[in-house]
């Protein structure tokens, strides 16, 4: 993969002139320890005296548990624990007695008891001195099952037996909006199906408990909530939350939850029934039992439009399948309903989306939950509709295109800028890539794989495009905060914030701001734990805003702080006083001093609160209420070729168009999108988590296929729209979800596009691209 | 450490020939042969084999390369890596299998995953297996005093297996001096298991066509009628303006249809040619077939 954008012209390390405040590209703080391979992750946490833990998972997707005997388990030699639901406090539903608050149903139980609802669900685990001697034991576990039919096809679960005392269906939300009798000129219907794509994460869960004297428990993992975290962990184990410490390892990659709370909540419970610190490490196999995925989707389409290709209304039916617990499915289905019609204004609007509960694997939090789906069927209807008109695809999206104060179909006015247009035409402003006819020098990679497959005669390339948008900040009437301590001391300052940098740069853009509002050199980024203040889970783009602005806000105080007694020297008020280049100049540049100077021998702090404005829940009958914070938006062009013969497709280039309110750190946004595209792609083509009967088939790194770096087209960025956001700290939007979205449609768009087939699924299989 | 724990106290030997490996494998019952274990730590570290003694291969160094009988024949040491088979020498002499050796994953693993190993493991996408198969290679299979030859095929089939004790050392392939193909579809252009592959090998002295369909079976299969039938489609002796072997288009597309309807057989519901995937399968090895007969015959 190469980017063929022009980076600014930045020294691989911190330049030394000083330009690492925002707006600049200073290296990643954990850049040069994870290339040199001494980053810490999880499963490299040692403590003296460890017991290892291993799990026993579910065979079965359905199955009522008749009995557990963990006596021959017991009896291996060396096995210290063994535990099952029965040894857990507050009966089995996790935190169903201390119920947590949050956007979590606690409806999932730590270790199952009388029933499984899914493959891999967890029934028993082991501590033991040596990790083989502890995965014998708990496959020494006796499990007497009665095996149920299980409930596969989410379309059956409405009137399948419930698998949980409130029924299958998690949520339906209705929209309604507009004239349910309007009609277009114009019909267009489509029928789309999204697969089940999996976080992959390529660390593996992983994590050391350690007993602490209190009688409590310390946790090291790579947790992206260590608050909601613990207060779960703590619930479940019927401990109060300040007996559970959680401290963050490094993250070894995060574009969905990591560390499901089964695996917190055993791996505590067996330090604290041992007494002795225990280390879990899962295999790949069981990484992919443990982490939710994204949600398969159905979506049934009817777009209603003018003979100018003008949108009359938008009727639609959304399914999604969230397997077996609830998670943050309700959420999801918030934001596809929401974002149903896409970056586009439509007066009339008539959806009904249902979130399900099957036996197939849960599904939960990943970039894009719920927008990703709705994008690849909107963008696809579109193109339908470009191709009855016979307009071409960038025009039809213009002549529809929101813009900033427009509705969306909740009644929600989009105060936040919204430059689609601006993002369309920046998109067909930049230059295609060369054909390889042009250019018969370069080294023309065929579809089809290396394998010498592909024959440039069966080569077909087509050229789509997408928009698409993506809510930040949890929705619906959820309590964003974040709080953040800045602490400075001669010249270096230190940041206290419990933001987990899940791989987002968290670390590296608070050191800007800090160095930017201060102008101190040097910024230290404390490790996170959970007797910090709390900051939120890392997910929908928070941490650049809540925990972004709490730490400016924090800096804010501690420069007033610093500047007071100066100012009162030079006899006018701090707010006459500039800081650049670590250097305190008064308004006119008369009088000036080295920050270093002003803070010799003082130590200053402050700690700071961001909180944006409240949202309220959609209305369960009309679908209609002022939900979200704020939205991203993003355009894409994608260019395939396509061996007609094998229905083999190579993505050769993905253009990027992005609405970014401010670019913090040039770079680091480059490098977000460019792995945004990359899993936008593999969704596209590659990956899906495929069962049969609820057990899935592929879950190996081998049969699971993530895109490598020749699957991963040059990714350019057309451009990075700047149109501050007023009500966003920085004025900056997050930028890790919204390409995530947009790709697996621009693909499918440039799929249509070379072989004019209607490319209804995701991922694409070669059977719709093929020829006969 | 975890997965490292598994090997540690466990006999490990290190023979320099391959009369030492002999005997070592026969004098240490349950000991398993390891040359690039690629293959065999991957199933180790999943818990699936647990070996009570390793007979390391890598100090052999005559199983490396490889050396001529008859004129006619090549004999591989069971020990040349994939890196080394995809070398410009070893592909001058037959370009088939350092075109499956090319394909054969990540350069990490063609660096030390042999070709023995691959015959070994018998995997059903093991690329080097069609090629083998067309070429109609054979084994040698080695024992303390006896050594014997056995086709690949019927190593791979069962029909003629590896005996306890016994060691791969030598595989014997004709040197045909005449167009050789090997085609890999992939679900994607990054290293990936072979979908489907087609191995095909021009014999003009004996006016012959072979062609063994790799991953699509637990072996390779060799669509013998098809090979008879379309070897007598070719004019062997004309050459069209280009020097190009003459054959009617119709037969090359006939051919792969030929080849795909052998190899995939529709069969009965459920089985492997049923379905969605059965159709997709038996469409990629036609058009592989195709493909490979046509730039053959180039």
């Amino acid at each position: 993969m190469t980017s063929a954008t022009e980076l600014p012209a930045a020294a691989p390390a911190d330049d030394e002139t000083g330009s690492t405040g925002l707006g600049s590209s200073p290296l990643r703080t954990d850049a040069l320890p994870k290339a040199l391979g001494i980053y810490p992750y999880a499963a490299d946490l040692w403590a003296e005296g460890l017991l290892w833990g291993a799990v026993l998972r579910s065979p079965h997707p359905h199955a009522r548990i008749v009995s557990v005997d963990t006596s021959a388990a017991l009896a291996v030699p060396g096995v210290h624990a063994v535990v099952t639901a029965a040894d857990l406090p507050g009966g089995s539903d996790g935190g169903a007695d201390g119920a947590t608050p949050g956007p979590v149903v606690a409806d999932r139980p730590v270790l199952a008891s009388g029933v499984v609802r899914h493959h891999g669900e967890p029934v028993a685990a082991v501590a033991a001195d040596h990790p083989d001697t502890a995965r014998l034991a708990a496959a020494a576990i006796l499990v007497e099952y009665e095996v149920l039919e299980p409930v596969t096809d989410p379309e059956a679960a409405f009137h399948a037996p419930p698998l949980h005392p409130d029924g299958n269906l998690l949520r339906h939300l209705p929209l309604r909006t507009g004239d349910p009798d309007a009609v277009g000129e114009i019909v267009v219907e489509g029928l789309y199906q999204v697969g089940r794509q999996d976080p992959a994460p390529i660390g593996a869960e992983a994590g050391l408990a350690v007993p602490r004297p209190d009688g409590g428990v310390e946790l090291h993992l790579s947790s992206t909530d260590p608050h909601g975290d613990r207060d779960r962990t703590a619930a479940c184990l019927g401990l109060d939350p300040d007996r559970v410490r959680l401290v963050v390892t490094g993250v070894p990659g995060a574009t969905a939850d990591r560390e499901d709370l089964s695996f917190q909540v055993t791996l505590a419970l067996l330090a604290l029934r041992t007494g002795r610190p225990v280390k879990m490490t899962l295999t790949r196999a069981e990484s992919f039992q443990a982490h939710t995925t994204r949600h398969p989707a159905l979506l049934r389409y009817r777009h209603h439009a003018d003979a100018d290709g003008r949108l009359v209304k938008v009727e639609a039916q959304i399914l999604l399948d969230g397997g077996a617990y609830a998670d943050v499915s309700a959420e999801a289905l918030a934001a596809a309903v929401a974002f149903s019609v896409g970056p586009y204004t439509c007066p009339n609007v008539f959806v009904d989306a249902w979130a399900v509960r099957t036996n197939n694997p849960p599904a939960g939090r990943m970039r894009g939950e719920g927008a990703l789906q709705t994008c690849f069927a909107y963008e696809s209807q579109l193109d339908q509709l470009a191709k009855q008109l016979g307009v071409d695809p960038l025009e039809i999206r213009r002549r529809n295109a929101m813009s900033t104060g427009d509705p969306l179909p909740t009644g929600q006015a989009v105060t936040c800028p919204a430059p689609v247009t601006a993002l369309l035409d920046a998109l067909a402003d930049s230059p295609l890539p060369a054909l390889p006819l042009d250019d018969p020098e370069a080294d023309w990679l065929l579809p089809g794989g290396p394998g010498g497959a592909g024959d440039p005669a069966a080569v077909r390339r087509g050229i789509g495009y997408a928009v698409g948008m993506v809510h930040m900040l949890g929705a619906e009437g959820e309590d964003e905060v974040a709080t953040a301590t800045v602490r400075v001391s001669g010249d270096h300052a230190t940041v206290i914030c419990a933001a987990v940098d899940s791989g987002q740069g968290f670390a590296t853009l608070a050191r800007q701001i800090v160095q930017s509002v201060l102008g101190v050199s040097e910024v230290y980024i404390a490790p996170v734990d959970s007797d910090q203040s709390a900051a939120g889970p890392a997910a929908r783009g928070r941490h650049t805003w809540v925990s972004g602005g709490a730490v400016e806000r924090a800096a804010l105080m501690v420069r007033h702080q610093m500047l007071q007694p100066i100012a009162a020297d030079f006899g006018m008020s701090v707010e006459l006083l500039t800081i650049s280049d670590g250097k305190i100049t008064s308004y006119d540049g008369v009088l000036g001093m080295p920050v270093s100077q002003a803070l010799e021998g003082r130590e200053l702090w402050a700690t700071a609160q961001c909180r944006p404005h409240p949202t309220e829940p959609l209305d369960p009958e009309t679908g209609q209420g002022d939900a979200f914070v704020s939205i991203a938006f993003c355009a894409m062009r994608a260019v395939v070729d396509v061996d007609i013969e094998l229905g083999a497709v190579r993505v050769v280039d993905v253009t990027v168009a992005q609405d970014v309110g401010r670019a913090l750190n040039p770079r680091q946004i480059e490098n977000r999108i460019e792995g945004a595209v990359a899993q936008g792609v593999g969704l596209a083509l590659l990956e899906n988590l495929r069962t049969e009967h609820g057990i899935p088939l592929n879950a190996s790194l081998t049969g699971y296929r993530l895109p490598t770096a020749l699957d991963t087209p040059d990714i350019r960025i057309a451009a990075l729209l700047e149109e501050r956001d007023v009500v966003a700290p920085f004025g900056a939007k997050a930028v890790s979800a919204a390409p995530a979205v947009v790709a697996p449609a621009a693909v499918a768009a440039a799929v249509r596009a070379a072989t004019g087939l209607p490319v209804g699924r995701l991922p694409i299989l070669p059977e719709d691209a093929t020829l006969a | 450490m975890e997965h490292g724990g598994n090997l540690v106290n466990r006999t490990i030997m290190m023979p320099a020939s391959v009369d030492e490996a002999v005997e070592a494998l026969a004098a240490t019952p349950g000991a398993v042969p390891v040359a690039g274990a690629t293959d065999l730590m991957e199933a180790v570290n999943g818990g699936r084999l647990r070996p009570a003694a390793l007979i390391g291969l890598g100090r052999i160094t005559e199983l490396r390369g490889w050396r001529y009988e008859d004129g006619g024949t090549a004999v591989l040491g069971a020990g040349l890596t994939h890196a080394r088979m995809d070398r410009p020498d070893f592909a001058a002499l037959i370009p088939a299998l350092a075109d499956a050796a090319r394909t054969a994953g990540p350069p990490q693993v063609r660096n030390v995953g042999t070709l023995g190993g691959n015959i070994a493991t018998g995997a059903p996408a093991g690329d080097t297996l069609p090629v083998l198969a067309a070429l109609e290679a054979t084994a040698t299979l080695a024992r303390p005093g006896t050594v014997r030859e056995v086709p690949i095929s019927h190593l791979l089939t069962g029909l003629d297996p590896l005996r306890p004790g016994e060691l791969l050392t030598w595989v014997r392939v004709p040197l045909l001096h005449a167009p050789q193909v090997f085609l890999k579809s992939t679900g994607r252009s990054g290293p990936s298991r072979a979908a489907a592959s087609v191995a095909l090998v021009l014999d003009p002295a004996r006016r012959g066509v072979r062609c063994a369909v790799g991953a699509v079976a637990p072996v390779p299969l060799r669509p013998l009628e098809a090979e008879s039938w379309v070897a007598g489609c070719i004019d062997w002796d004309a050459r069209g303006e280009d020097g190009a072997v003459l054959i009617d288009p119709a037969a090359l597309a006939a051919f792969g249809e030929y080849v795909a309807a052998a190899c995939v057989p529709e069969g009965a519901a459920g089985g492997e040619g049923a379905g969605p995937a059965g159709a997709r399968l038996r469409r990629t090895v036609a058009v592989l077939a195709r493909r490979a007969l046509g730039r053959a015959l180039k």
